[in-house]
Protein backbone atom coordinates (compact mmCIF):
# COMPACT_ATOMS: atom_id res chain seq x y z
CA UNK A 1 0.00 0.00 0.00
CA UNK A 2 1.58 3.02 -0.62
CA UNK A 3 1.46 6.38 0.87
CA UNK A 4 -1.17 8.16 -1.27
CA UNK A 5 -3.47 4.90 -0.67
CA UNK A 6 -3.30 5.67 2.71
CA UNK A 7 -4.07 9.39 2.60
CA UNK A 8 -6.73 8.55 0.14
CA UNK A 9 -8.07 5.95 3.14
CA UNK A 10 -7.47 8.75 5.72
CA UNK A 11 -9.42 11.31 3.96
CA UNK A 12 -12.45 8.87 3.82
CA UNK A 13 -12.67 8.09 7.28
CA UNK A 14 -12.46 11.86 8.11
CA UNK A 15 -15.50 12.11 6.56
CA UNK A 16 -17.25 9.67 8.97
CA UNK A 17 -17.72 11.84 11.34
CA UNK A 18 -19.35 14.60 9.22
CA UNK A 19 -21.90 11.98 7.66
CA UNK A 20 -22.34 10.88 10.84
CA UNK A 21 -20.94 12.08 13.94
CA UNK A 22 -22.51 9.17 16.24
CA UNK A 23 -19.24 7.39 14.22
CA UNK A 24 -17.00 7.73 17.50
CA UNK A 25 -13.98 5.64 16.09
CA UNK A 26 -12.88 4.12 13.08
CA UNK A 27 -9.37 3.00 11.90
CA UNK A 28 -8.21 0.60 9.13
CA UNK A 29 -5.33 -2.45 9.48
CA UNK A 30 -4.21 -4.98 7.13
CA UNK A 31 -3.26 -8.52 7.52
CA UNK A 32 -0.38 -7.96 9.02
CA UNK A 33 -1.71 -6.26 11.39
CA UNK A 34 -0.13 -2.50 10.50
CA UNK A 35 -2.72 0.16 10.82
CA UNK A 36 -3.28 2.28 7.90
CA UNK A 37 -5.43 4.84 8.93
CA UNK A 38 -7.34 6.11 12.06
CA UNK A 39 -9.50 8.74 13.46
CA UNK A 40 -7.80 10.38 16.29
CA UNK A 41 -9.79 9.15 18.97
CA UNK A 42 -8.62 5.53 18.48
CA UNK A 43 -5.52 5.10 20.74
CA UNK A 44 -2.30 2.72 19.95
CA UNK A 45 -3.55 0.79 22.59
CA UNK A 46 -7.26 0.24 21.44
CA UNK A 47 -6.12 -0.62 17.88
CA UNK A 48 -3.56 -3.50 19.14
CA UNK A 49 -5.88 -4.88 21.48
CA UNK A 50 -8.80 -5.02 18.73
CA UNK A 51 -6.38 -6.31 16.45
CA UNK A 52 -5.36 -9.05 18.65
CA UNK A 53 -8.56 -9.65 20.08
CA UNK A 54 -9.79 -9.93 16.40
CA UNK A 55 -7.14 -12.17 15.12
CA UNK A 56 -7.22 -14.71 17.97
CA UNK A 57 -10.77 -15.59 16.95
CA UNK A 58 -10.24 -15.31 12.46
CA UNK A 59 -7.51 -17.83 12.96
CA UNK A 60 -10.06 -20.61 13.85
CA UNK A 61 -12.56 -19.07 11.63
CA UNK A 62 -11.60 -21.73 8.89
CA UNK A 63 -14.60 -23.53 10.10
CA UNK A 64 -17.07 -20.64 8.53
CA UNK A 65 -15.29 -19.73 5.54
CA UNK A 66 -13.40 -16.93 7.36
CA UNK A 67 -14.54 -13.62 9.23
CA UNK A 68 -16.18 -11.50 6.98
CA UNK A 69 -17.77 -9.18 9.35
CA UNK A 70 -17.86 -9.16 13.12
CA UNK A 71 -20.51 -7.00 14.64
CA UNK A 72 -20.73 -6.29 18.36
CA UNK A 73 -23.89 -4.76 19.92
CA UNK A 74 -23.35 -2.89 22.91
CA UNK A 75 -25.83 -1.27 25.11
CA UNK A 76 -24.65 1.54 24.71
CA UNK A 77 -22.46 1.36 21.62
CA UNK A 78 -21.54 -1.06 18.51
CA UNK A 79 -18.56 -2.06 17.00
CA UNK A 80 -18.16 -3.69 13.22
CA UNK A 81 -15.24 -5.09 11.51
CA UNK A 82 -15.33 -5.28 7.75
CA UNK A 83 -13.06 -7.14 5.82
CA UNK A 84 -12.17 -5.64 2.62
CA UNK A 85 -9.78 -7.83 0.37
CA UNK A 86 -6.52 -7.56 2.85
CA UNK A 87 -7.57 -5.01 4.74
CA UNK A 88 -9.99 -4.62 7.54
CA UNK A 89 -12.06 -1.51 8.92
CA UNK A 90 -13.02 -1.05 12.42
CA UNK A 91 -15.80 1.30 13.06
CA UNK A 92 -17.36 1.83 16.41
CA UNK A 93 -20.78 4.28 16.72
CA UNK A 94 -23.14 4.94 18.81
CA UNK A 95 -26.48 3.05 19.26
CA UNK A 96 -28.75 5.84 17.84
CA UNK A 97 -26.51 6.12 14.38
CA UNK A 98 -28.70 5.57 11.44
CA UNK A 99 -28.45 1.47 10.78
CA UNK A 100 -28.50 2.24 7.40
CA UNK A 101 -25.87 4.88 7.09
CA UNK A 102 -23.45 3.41 9.42
CA UNK A 103 -23.46 0.46 6.91
CA UNK A 104 -23.60 1.35 3.73
CA UNK A 105 -20.25 3.49 5.09
CA UNK A 106 -18.53 0.46 6.26
CA UNK A 107 -19.83 -2.18 3.89
CA UNK A 108 -20.58 -0.68 0.53
CA UNK A 109 -18.69 2.70 0.08
CA UNK A 110 -15.34 1.90 1.86
CA UNK A 111 -14.73 -1.81 0.53
CA UNK A 112 -15.75 -0.45 -2.76
CA UNK A 113 -13.25 2.46 -2.89
CA UNK A 114 -11.32 -0.19 -1.69
CA UNK A 115 -11.22 -2.60 -4.33
CA UNK A 116 -11.16 -0.15 -7.01
CA UNK A 117 -8.13 1.33 -5.98
CA UNK A 118 -6.88 -1.98 -5.75
CA UNK A 119 -7.68 -2.44 -9.36
CA UNK A 120 -5.45 0.35 -9.96
CA UNK A 121 -1.83 -0.65 -11.45
CA UNK A 122 0.45 1.22 -9.94
CA UNK A 123 2.50 3.50 -11.33
CA UNK A 124 6.17 3.90 -11.20
CA UNK A 125 6.88 8.07 -11.52
CA UNK A 126 8.64 7.38 -14.32
CA UNK A 127 5.76 5.75 -15.56
CA UNK A 128 3.57 8.16 -14.38
CA UNK A 129 4.89 11.01 -16.45
CA UNK A 130 5.35 9.24 -19.77
CA UNK A 131 1.45 8.52 -19.05
CA UNK A 132 0.71 12.40 -18.72
CA UNK A 133 3.11 13.05 -21.56
CA UNK A 134 2.36 10.79 -24.53
CA UNK A 135 5.74 10.38 -26.59
CA UNK A 136 4.18 11.86 -30.14
CA UNK A 137 7.20 11.44 -32.84
CA UNK A 138 7.20 14.14 -34.94
CA UNK A 139 6.00 13.03 -38.56
CA UNK A 140 8.46 15.08 -40.21
CA UNK A 141 11.26 12.89 -38.75
CA UNK A 142 9.20 9.98 -40.87
CA UNK A 143 8.41 11.75 -43.79
CA UNK A 144 11.00 12.75 -46.48
CA UNK A 145 10.61 16.48 -47.78
CA UNK A 146 9.45 16.48 -51.35
CA UNK A 147 8.95 19.15 -53.74
CA UNK A 148 5.40 18.61 -53.78
CA UNK A 149 4.89 18.97 -50.00
CA UNK A 150 5.91 22.37 -50.38
CA UNK A 151 2.76 23.29 -52.35
CA UNK A 152 0.32 22.09 -49.76
CA UNK A 153 -0.78 21.76 -46.39
CA UNK A 154 2.68 20.16 -43.95
CA UNK A 155 1.77 16.83 -42.10
CA UNK A 156 2.83 18.13 -38.81
CA UNK A 157 3.11 16.35 -35.50
CA UNK A 158 0.22 16.28 -33.49
CA UNK A 159 0.95 19.50 -30.81
CA UNK A 160 0.57 18.77 -27.50
CA UNK A 161 -2.26 19.21 -25.54
CA UNK A 162 -2.79 21.97 -23.34
CA UNK A 163 -4.39 22.88 -19.98
CA UNK A 164 -5.35 26.50 -20.66
CA UNK A 165 -8.45 27.24 -20.67
CA UNK A 166 -9.94 29.89 -22.63
CA UNK A 167 -13.33 31.71 -23.18
CA UNK A 168 -13.93 30.57 -26.89
CA UNK A 169 -17.56 29.28 -27.08
CA UNK A 170 -17.93 25.58 -26.82
CA UNK A 171 -17.43 23.66 -30.09
CA UNK A 172 -19.25 20.41 -30.56
CA UNK A 173 -17.02 17.52 -30.23
CA UNK A 174 -15.41 16.27 -33.35
CA UNK A 175 -17.12 13.47 -35.05
CA UNK A 176 -15.13 10.04 -35.10
CA UNK A 177 -15.03 8.45 -38.47
CA UNK A 178 -13.41 5.13 -38.90
CA UNK A 179 -12.36 4.23 -42.27
CA UNK A 180 -10.65 1.40 -44.48
CA UNK A 181 -6.92 2.46 -46.23
CA UNK A 182 -6.84 2.69 -50.28
CA UNK A 183 -3.21 3.36 -51.57
CA UNK A 184 -3.15 6.27 -54.04
CA UNK A 185 0.22 7.19 -55.96
CA UNK A 186 0.90 9.06 -58.91
CA UNK A 187 3.09 11.96 -59.95
CA UNK A 188 0.32 14.49 -59.32
CA UNK A 189 -0.54 13.06 -55.90
CA UNK A 190 0.53 15.16 -53.03
CA UNK A 191 2.25 12.58 -50.64
CA UNK A 192 1.27 14.38 -47.07
CA UNK A 193 -2.59 14.47 -48.33
CA UNK A 194 -5.19 12.22 -47.76
CA UNK A 195 -8.58 11.83 -49.74
CA UNK A 196 -11.50 11.82 -47.70
CA UNK A 197 -15.47 10.77 -48.23
CA UNK A 198 -16.65 13.75 -49.60
CA UNK A 199 -19.78 13.27 -48.15
CA UNK A 200 -18.00 13.05 -45.15
CA UNK A 201 -16.02 16.38 -45.67
CA UNK A 202 -19.64 18.03 -45.95
CA UNK A 203 -21.21 16.69 -42.91
CA UNK A 204 -17.87 18.18 -41.08
CA UNK A 205 -18.90 21.71 -42.49
CA UNK A 206 -22.32 21.78 -41.74
CA UNK A 207 -21.67 20.75 -37.94
CA UNK A 208 -18.81 23.46 -38.11
CA UNK A 209 -20.31 26.17 -40.56
CA UNK A 210 -17.88 28.27 -41.49
CA UNK A 211 -15.13 27.34 -39.57
CA UNK A 212 -12.52 26.24 -42.15
CA UNK A 213 -11.25 22.68 -41.57
CA UNK A 214 -8.23 22.28 -42.98
CA UNK A 215 -6.20 19.09 -41.17
CA UNK A 216 -7.41 15.82 -40.09
CA UNK A 217 -6.68 13.73 -37.11
CA UNK A 218 -5.83 10.05 -38.23
CA UNK A 219 -4.54 7.40 -35.40
CA UNK A 220 -4.19 4.02 -36.13
CA UNK A 221 -5.86 1.01 -34.08
CA UNK A 222 -2.37 0.47 -33.02
CA UNK A 223 -2.32 4.04 -31.63
CA UNK A 224 0.13 5.58 -34.16
CA UNK A 225 -1.04 9.07 -34.97
CA UNK A 226 -0.70 11.99 -37.49
CA UNK A 227 -2.25 15.71 -38.41
CA UNK A 228 -2.37 16.42 -42.00
CA UNK A 229 -3.89 17.57 -44.86
CA UNK A 230 -6.53 16.45 -46.65
CA UNK A 231 -9.10 16.76 -49.85
CA UNK A 232 -12.11 15.11 -51.35
CA UNK A 233 -12.10 11.65 -52.92
CA UNK A 234 -11.74 12.24 -56.60
CA UNK A 235 -14.01 9.68 -57.95
CA UNK A 236 -17.38 9.50 -57.70
CA UNK A 237 -17.74 5.95 -57.42
CA UNK A 238 -15.14 6.03 -54.45
CA UNK A 239 -17.56 7.78 -52.08
CA UNK A 240 -19.61 6.19 -49.69
CA UNK A 241 -17.41 3.56 -49.96
CA UNK A 242 -16.17 4.05 -46.28
CA UNK A 243 -12.62 4.18 -47.59
CA UNK A 244 -9.60 6.85 -47.30
CA UNK A 245 -6.92 6.96 -49.59
CA UNK A 246 -3.29 7.37 -48.53
CA UNK A 247 -0.42 8.09 -49.83
CA UNK A 248 3.02 6.14 -49.79
CA UNK A 249 4.23 8.69 -47.48
CA UNK A 250 1.20 8.72 -44.83
CA UNK A 251 0.92 4.80 -44.96
CA UNK A 252 5.09 5.03 -43.69
CA UNK A 253 3.88 7.53 -41.49
CA UNK A 254 1.48 5.32 -39.47
CA UNK A 255 3.53 2.34 -39.91
CA UNK A 256 0.08 1.32 -41.76
CA UNK A 257 -0.92 -0.67 -44.94
CA UNK A 258 -3.77 -1.11 -47.13
CA UNK A 259 -6.98 -2.58 -46.01
CA UNK A 260 -6.44 -1.26 -42.17
CA UNK A 261 -8.71 0.70 -40.16
CA UNK A 262 -8.03 4.30 -39.19
CA UNK A 263 -10.00 6.82 -37.12
CA UNK A 264 -10.39 10.07 -38.87
CA UNK A 265 -11.67 13.57 -37.25
CA UNK A 266 -11.33 16.76 -38.43
CA UNK A 267 -9.43 19.23 -36.76
CA UNK A 268 -10.98 22.43 -35.82
CA UNK A 269 -8.39 25.21 -34.48
CA UNK A 270 -8.39 28.49 -33.70
CA UNK A 271 -6.23 29.33 -36.81
CA UNK A 272 -8.74 27.79 -38.67
CA UNK A 273 -11.46 30.16 -37.79
CA UNK A 274 -9.82 33.33 -37.74
CA UNK A 275 -8.84 32.24 -41.40
CA UNK A 276 -12.36 31.91 -42.75
CA UNK A 277 -13.28 35.36 -41.01
CA UNK A 278 -10.31 36.42 -42.78
CA UNK A 279 -11.69 34.93 -46.13
CA UNK A 280 -15.27 36.39 -44.89
CA UNK A 281 -13.94 40.16 -44.83
CA UNK A 282 -12.30 39.52 -48.07
CA UNK A 283 -15.52 38.69 -49.79
CA UNK A 284 -17.02 41.48 -48.29
CA UNK A 285 -14.71 44.20 -49.25
CA UNK B 1 -25.21 -39.73 16.89
CA UNK B 2 -24.23 -39.18 20.67
CA UNK B 3 -26.78 -37.63 23.21
CA UNK B 4 -25.32 -37.27 26.86
CA UNK B 5 -26.42 -35.71 29.63
CA UNK B 6 -24.49 -34.45 32.82
CA UNK B 7 -25.35 -33.86 36.34
CA UNK B 8 -23.47 -33.03 39.48
CA UNK B 9 -24.40 -36.65 40.46
CA UNK B 10 -24.88 -38.81 37.35
CA UNK B 11 -23.84 -39.34 34.08
CA UNK B 12 -25.97 -40.84 31.27
CA UNK B 13 -25.01 -41.34 27.60
CA UNK B 14 -27.95 -42.27 25.26
CA UNK B 15 -27.38 -43.53 21.13
CA UNK B 16 -29.57 -41.98 19.12
CA UNK B 17 -29.81 -40.82 15.49
CA UNK B 18 -28.73 -37.40 16.10
CA UNK B 19 -24.79 -36.61 17.34
CA UNK B 20 -25.92 -34.48 20.11
CA UNK B 21 -23.74 -33.98 23.49
CA UNK B 22 -25.56 -32.35 26.39
CA UNK B 23 -24.46 -31.33 29.83
CA UNK B 24 -27.57 -30.17 32.38
CA UNK B 25 -26.94 -28.80 35.77
CA UNK B 26 -30.09 -29.13 36.71
CA UNK B 27 -29.62 -26.33 39.84
CA UNK B 28 -29.16 -24.24 37.11
CA UNK B 29 -32.87 -23.27 35.62
CA UNK B 30 -32.04 -20.34 33.11
CA UNK B 31 -29.25 -23.04 31.74
CA UNK B 32 -32.64 -25.37 30.97
CA UNK B 33 -34.82 -22.64 29.82
CA UNK B 34 -32.13 -21.43 26.96
CA UNK B 35 -31.75 -24.81 26.38
CA UNK B 36 -35.49 -25.40 26.03
CA UNK B 37 -35.28 -21.94 23.64
CA UNK B 38 -32.37 -23.50 21.63
CA UNK B 39 -34.10 -26.94 20.85
CA UNK B 40 -36.85 -24.75 19.31
CA UNK B 41 -34.06 -22.89 17.66
CA UNK B 42 -32.75 -25.83 16.11
CA UNK B 43 -35.50 -26.34 14.41
CA UNK B 44 -35.65 -23.70 12.27
CA UNK B 45 -35.04 -23.43 8.66
CA UNK B 46 -31.21 -22.77 8.24
CA UNK B 47 -29.86 -22.97 11.68
CA UNK B 48 -27.10 -25.49 11.46
CA UNK B 49 -26.65 -26.09 15.36
CA UNK B 50 -25.69 -24.61 18.38
CA UNK B 51 -23.66 -24.59 21.59
CA UNK B 52 -24.78 -23.63 25.27
CA UNK B 53 -21.85 -23.32 28.18
CA UNK B 54 -22.11 -22.51 31.47
CA UNK B 55 -19.63 -22.51 33.79
CA UNK B 56 -20.27 -26.53 34.77
CA UNK B 57 -22.09 -27.44 31.78
CA UNK B 58 -22.33 -27.38 27.87
CA UNK B 59 -24.94 -28.39 25.12
CA UNK B 60 -23.91 -29.37 22.03
CA UNK B 61 -26.07 -29.77 18.62
CA UNK B 62 -24.87 -29.64 14.91
CA UNK B 63 -25.65 -31.18 11.74
CA UNK B 64 -22.41 -31.96 11.19
CA UNK B 65 -20.83 -33.53 13.76
CA UNK B 66 -17.18 -33.60 12.79
CA UNK B 67 -17.29 -29.83 13.16
CA UNK B 68 -18.09 -29.99 16.48
CA UNK B 69 -14.74 -29.75 17.88
CA UNK B 70 -13.62 -26.55 15.46
CA UNK B 71 -17.38 -24.88 16.34
CA UNK B 72 -16.88 -25.66 19.93
CA UNK B 73 -13.48 -23.54 19.81
CA UNK B 74 -14.48 -20.93 17.41
CA UNK B 75 -17.59 -19.94 19.50
CA UNK B 76 -15.07 -19.75 22.91
CA UNK B 77 -12.81 -17.34 21.21
CA UNK B 78 -15.24 -15.32 19.88
CA UNK B 79 -16.38 -15.14 23.39
CA UNK B 80 -13.77 -14.17 24.75
CA UNK B 81 -12.22 -11.89 22.20
CA UNK B 82 -15.27 -9.86 21.71
CA UNK B 83 -15.63 -9.34 25.75
CA UNK B 84 -12.17 -7.83 25.48
CA UNK B 85 -12.91 -5.62 22.31
CA UNK B 86 -16.31 -4.20 24.60
CA UNK B 87 -13.95 -3.65 27.14
CA UNK B 88 -11.61 -1.68 25.30
CA UNK B 89 -13.89 0.80 23.22
CA UNK B 90 -16.55 0.83 26.28
CA UNK B 91 -19.51 -0.24 24.38
CA UNK B 92 -21.02 -1.34 27.50
CA UNK B 93 -22.95 -4.86 28.37
CA UNK B 94 -22.92 -7.09 25.30
CA UNK B 95 -26.13 -8.11 23.62
CA UNK B 96 -24.91 -9.90 20.94
CA UNK B 97 -22.07 -10.28 18.31
CA UNK B 98 -22.63 -11.70 14.94
CA UNK B 99 -19.63 -13.19 13.10
CA UNK B 100 -19.98 -13.63 9.62
CA UNK B 101 -17.92 -16.28 7.62
CA UNK B 102 -18.23 -16.83 3.81
CA UNK B 103 -21.09 -18.68 3.82
CA UNK B 104 -22.05 -19.47 7.57
CA UNK B 105 -22.91 -16.69 10.50
CA UNK B 106 -22.40 -17.50 13.99
CA UNK B 107 -25.18 -15.57 16.46
CA UNK B 108 -23.45 -15.51 19.92
CA UNK B 109 -25.11 -13.96 23.01
CA UNK B 110 -24.47 -14.20 26.37
CA UNK B 111 -27.24 -14.33 28.96
CA UNK B 112 -25.87 -14.42 32.99
CA UNK B 113 -23.25 -17.18 32.90
CA UNK B 114 -24.22 -18.65 30.42
CA UNK B 115 -22.76 -18.25 26.47
CA UNK B 116 -24.78 -19.50 23.21
CA UNK B 117 -23.46 -19.62 20.02
CA UNK B 118 -25.98 -20.61 17.40
CA UNK B 119 -24.34 -21.19 13.79
CA UNK B 120 -26.69 -20.14 10.39
CA UNK B 121 -27.05 -20.66 6.95
CA UNK B 122 -25.81 -16.76 5.65
CA UNK B 123 -29.10 -16.40 5.00
CA UNK B 124 -30.76 -17.03 7.97
CA UNK B 125 -32.41 -13.78 9.62
CA UNK B 126 -30.61 -13.63 12.96
CA UNK B 127 -32.92 -10.91 14.78
CA UNK B 128 -35.78 -13.12 15.24
CA UNK B 129 -33.31 -15.50 16.86
CA UNK B 130 -32.31 -12.80 19.35
CA UNK B 131 -35.46 -12.25 20.23
CA UNK B 132 -36.67 -15.97 20.77
CA UNK B 133 -33.60 -16.32 23.02
CA UNK B 134 -34.41 -13.46 24.80
CA UNK B 135 -37.44 -14.01 25.77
Amino acid sequence: MTENYSTALQTIINEFKNITPEITNTFIFNKNCEIKASTETVTENQSRKLINAFNDFADHAETIGGVDTLTIQGANSQLSITSMNNYFLVNVSSRSADEKIVEMLTRVIVPTVVKLVDQIPELSGNELSQAKNPEVKPVEEIVLPDKQATQSEPVTAIPEMSASFSSEPILPEPPVNQFMIEKIGGLLVPCDIVRIDSEVIAKWHDIYGDKEITQVHIETLEGKAIMCGFKPIKEASNNGKGIIQFPEKVMQALQTSKGKLVIVKPVITRQGEKSAEAKNKRKHN
Amino acid sequence: MLKQKTSANTTETVFTDQVVITAVDDENSAFARLSASLAEIRKLKGVLGYILRSNTSATLDFDEPEKITENAILSSRIHDSCQEITKQFNLGQTESVLVEGENVKVLCMSIGENNISVFMEKNATHSGIIKRILI
